[in-house]
C-alpha cells in the first residue's frame, strides 16, 4: 500500500471505486462545506475538493480537506500549479498529510484569466507532470524537490487528470504514458459525453497496457439543464455536449422533469463507461449540485458502497 | 526584436501639466521597427500634444528629435544641451532607452512615452508577436524551435494542458495558438516527436528575472 | 451650415484632382474656404499631413482616394483609408471629433458630388434629433 487510502484500497481490491466532487464555497462560511459532506456521505469512496476552481477564489482545498478527513470521510485534495511555487507546493503537502489527507491530484490549472482576479500574476512553476513526479519521490524516497530528507512520511495517493477529448488526439494517450512514468496512481478523466470517443481512446490506453499501470476513473456529469449544456458547450474548453443529449433534456419537458432526465442520461453513462475495459471507477462532477450524487449512484447500482 | 506600442495620449499628458518646454526623443531601431517611437512618431506624437493641450498649456514649444539607438550613451550625447534646455523630456524609446537617458541625465526629467511590451517579431506588416521571455536558460533544441516558454500561456514544459483546443490556446483562441499543437506538429514534422516521451524536469527559474535583475560581464572584453 | 471655417481637401491626382480639374473647365471653382492639397496618390497621405492641417487652423478635413479597383498603385486608397482611421483615432485622443475628418472615394467624373459633400460636411445630428425635429414639424402643420 503506497497510502492506505480508502480510495487505495477499493482500487487494489479490485472494486469499481467512485469519486464525487466537493466545491468549496467563496469564504470562511463551514455550513456550506457541513452541508455538502453530509450530501455525499456513504454514496461515495472519496472526495474531490476542488482548488479555486476555474480561478474564482473559494476555501482553500487544503483547509477544506482538513475538515473532511476531521469528519471521518476520505478526501481527494485537488492542488493546481498555477497558484503556488514549489515550496508553497510541499509545505501545503506537509500540513494535508499531518492533517489526515491520503489522496492528491495534481492538476496544472486554469489560467487566471477565466476567474475572478484576471490581473493576478500566476505561478505556473510546476506544471502537472512535475509535480506528480515530485510526489512520488517525496513519498518513495523520502526527498523534497530539493533532495533533503522529509522529517515524516508522506503517504499519498497519486492522481492525475487526462482529457480524451483535447487536442492533439494523438498525443493524448502519450500524455497519460508520461503521466504514468511520473508516478501517477491514478487518474480522473474529464467529463465524458462522447462514448464513441473516449472509447477509442480506453482501446489506446489498453494497447499501450497502461491500464495496468493505473487505475483510471471515468469523469461523468450530470446536466441540470439545457441552459447548463449550452453554457459548456460555449464557454469549456474541452468539453463538448453532443445535441443528442441536449435534445432529451429538451423533451423531457420542465424543471425537475429535465433534471431528472439529467440524472437519468449520467447513470446510464455510468453504466456504459463500467463496461470499457481499463475503467477502474467512475468520477462523478455535480458542480453546484451535490444533491444529485446519492439518486445517480442509487441508479447506477453503485450503492451501497462496500466496506474494505 | 523590442515591440512597444504609445501609450494613450491622456496617460502622456497627464505628466505635463504646466510643462512648457517638452523635449521628444525618438528611436530608430526596434521601436521604429515596430511603428510606435521612431522619427516619424515622434513628429506625430508632438503634433498631436500640440493640438491636445492648447487649452491647458498655450505655451507649449515642443523639439522633436530622434537618436540611432537610445540605449547606448554615445548616440544620446548629442541631447545634452537640448537636455538641459527643456523641462521635461518625453522618450520614445523602449525602456531600456528611457532608463539609459534619465541615467545618463540624471538631473532630467524623464517620462515614457511607450508602453514596452515584448520581445518579439513581425509576423506581417503591423503585426508583432512575442516570442522570447528571456528565462536565460534556452530550450529551443527540445522543442523544435518553438518555445514553451513564452509562447505557452501556462510555460508548461511538459504541455498541452486541457485547454488545448483546434490548435489554439484557451486564453485567447482568436490570437493564440497552443504552442504544444506547434510543438507537436514541428517535432513529427522534423522526426523527433520521441522527445516529447521525456519528462522535462522543473525549470531553473533563478537564470530568469525570477532571480534578480540579471547582468552579463565579459571579462575578456573589460579592460 | 456651419461658419465657414477652413476644409483642407486632400486628394490623389489621379481621382480628385481629375475631378477638380473639371470644375474648372466648366468655369466652376471650390468653395473660397477650401484648400485643396494634391497628391499623387492615395497611398501618399500621412497621419502627419492631417495632424498638421488641424494644428495650422484647419477646421475640417477631407481625404478623397480612387474607388477599390481603380487605384494604379493598385492598394493605395486602401492605405489612405488605414491612415485616416489612424490619424482620427489619435486626433479623438486629442480632443478634436472624429467627425472632423472625413474619407471618400472618387471618380474623376463626380465633380458635383465632390461638391455636395463638401456642403454636407457638417457636425453629424444627434441619434433622435432628426426624429424629434420631423415630428415637430408634423405638429406645426
Amino acid at each position: 500500500m503506497k497510502s492506505g487510502s480508502r480510495l487505495e484500497r477499493i482500487l487494489e481490491a479490485k472494486l469499481f471505486a467512485v469519486t464525487a466532487e466537493l466545491g468549496p464555497p467563496k469564504g470562511p462560511d463551514r455550513s456550506v462545506v457541513e452541508r455538502k459532506m453530509g450530501l455525499l456521505r456513504g454514496v461515495c469512496d472519496a472526495i474531490n475538493v476542488t482548488d479555486n476552481q476555474t480561478a474564482i477564489v473559494r476555501l482553500s482545498s487544503v483547509a477544506t480537506c482538513v475538515m473532511l478527513a476531521q469528519a471521518g470521510l476520505e478526501p481527494v485534495m485537488q492542488m493546481t500549479c498555477r497558484d503556488r511555487n514549489r515550496l508553497a507546493i510541499q509545505a501545503d503537502i506537509f500540513g494535508a498529510v499531518a492533517l489526515g489527507v491520503r489522496n492528491l491530484l495534481c492538476l496544472t490549472g486554469d489560467h487566471q484569466c477565466f476567474g475572478n482576479h484576471p490581473t493576478s500574476k500566476n505561478v505556473y512553476d510546476l506544471d502537472s507532470i512535475q509535480l506528480i513526479q515530485m510526489v512520488a519521490r517525496m513519498r518513495d524516497e523520502g526527498l523534497t524537490l530539493g533532495g533533503e530528507p522529509i522529517e515524516g512520511a508522506v503517504p499519498l495517493f497519486i492522481g492525475g487528470a487526462a482529457n480524451p477529448f483535447g487536442d492533439p488526439f494523438e498525443l493524448r494517450p502519450i500524455r497519460l504514458a508520461k503521466k504514468v512514468a511520473a508516478g501517477v496512481d491514478f487518474i480522473q478523466t474529464q467529463c465524458i459525453f462522447d462514448l464513441p470517443r473516449f472509447k477509442e481512446y480506453m482501446k489506446r490506453v489498453v494497447d499501450m497496457g497502461l491500464h495496468e499501470k493505473c487505475h483510471i476513473l471515468a469523469g461523468v456529469m450530470p446536466l441540470k439543464s439545457v441552459g447548463a449544456a449550452r453554457y459548456i458547450n460555449a464557454n469549456v474548453a474541452g468539453i463538448k455536449v453532443p445535441e443528442s443529449i441536449i435534445k432529451r433534456l429538451q423533451g423531457a419537458g420542465k424543471g425537475s422533469k429535465v433534471r431528472d432526465e439529467g440524472i437519468k442520461i449520467c447513470a446510464e453513462t455510468i453504466q456504459a463507461v463500467r463496461e470499457i475495459e481499463g475503467v477502474h471507477g467512475v468520477h462523478i462532477m455535480a458542480v453546484e449540485w451535490e444533491e444529485a450524487i446519492a439518486e445517480i449512484t442509487k441508479q447506477a447500482g453503485l450503492l451501497p458502497r462496500p466496506e474494505v | 526584436m523590442i515591440v512597444a506600442k504609445r501609450k494613450p495620449l491622456a496617460e502622456i499628458a497627464a505628466n505635463l501639466k504646466k510643462v512648457n518646454k517638452l523635449l521628444i526623443v525618438g528611436c530608430n531601431t526596434c521601436v521604429a521597427v515596430c511603428l510606435a517611437g521612431g522619427e516619424k512618431e515622434v513628429a506625430m506624437l508632438a503634433s498631436a500634444l500640440r493640438l491636445a493641450l492648447r487649452p491647458t498649456n498655450p505655451n507649449l514649444q515642443i523639439t522633436e528629435r530622434s537618436v540611432e539607438r537610445q540605449c547606448e550613451e554615445e548616440f544620446n550625447a548629442v541631447l545634452a544641451q537640448d537636455i538641459a534646455e527643456h523641462e521635461v523630456v518625453l522618450s520614445m524609446a523602449c525602456g531600456v532607452g528611457v532608463q539609459t537617458l534619465a541615467e545618463q541625465f540624471p538631473s532630467a526629467i524623464v517620462y515614457p512615452a511607450l508602453d514596452t511590451t515584448f520581445m518579439g517579431r513581425p509576423e506581417e506588416r503591423g503585426i508583432w508577436s512575442e516570442r522570447c521571455a528571456g528565462c536565460g536558460q534556452c530550450v529551443l533544441d527540445k522543442f523544435g524551435g518553438i518555445c514553451p516558454i513564452t509562447r505557452c500561456s501556462k510555460n508548461l514544459l511538459n504541455g498541452p494542458c486541457g485547454g488545448s483546443e483546434n490548435g489554439k490556446c484557451e486564453v485567447d483562441p482568436q490570437n493564440i495558438d497552443c504552442a504544444w499543437q506547434l510543438i507537436y506538429d514541428r517535432l513529427k514534422r522534423i522526426g523527433q516527436l520521441e522527445r516529447l516521451l521525456e519528462i522535462e524536469p522543473p525549470k531553473d527559474w533563478s537564470k530568469s528575472r525570477h532571480g534578480g535583475p540579471r547582468k552579463i560581464v565579459r571579462e575578456d572584453m573589460v579592460l | 451650415m456651419t461658419d465657414q471655417g477652413k476644409i483642407v481637401l486632400l486628394g490623389c491626382a489621379r481621382s480628385a484632382g481629375e475631378a477638380i480639374e473639371a470644375l474648372a473647365q466648366a468655369g466652376r471653382a471650390l468653395p473660397s474656404h477650401v484648400e485643396w492639397v494634391r497628391l499623387p496618390c492615395g497611398s501618399a497621405v500621412d497621419e502627419l499631413h492631417i495632424l498638421r492641417a488641424f494644428e495650422a487652423g484647419a477646421d475640417r478635413v477631407m481625404i478623397l482616394a480612387c474607388y477599390d479597383g481603380a487605384c494604379r498603385s493598385v492598394t493605395g486608397n486602401r492605405w489612405a483609408e488605414k491612415r485616416v482611421q489612424g490619424a482620427k483615432a489619435l486626433l479623438e485622443e486629442a480632443g478634436i471629433a472624429g467627425w472632423r475628418l472625413q474619407f471618400r472615394n472618387i471618380a474623376p467624373t463626380m465633380a458635383t458630388d465632390l461638391l455636395a459633400w463638401l456642403e454636407a460636411f457638417q457636425e453629424p445630428e444627434p441619434a433622435g434629433a432628426a426624429a424629434a425635429s420631423s415630428a415637430e414639424s408634423e405638429a406645426k402643420k
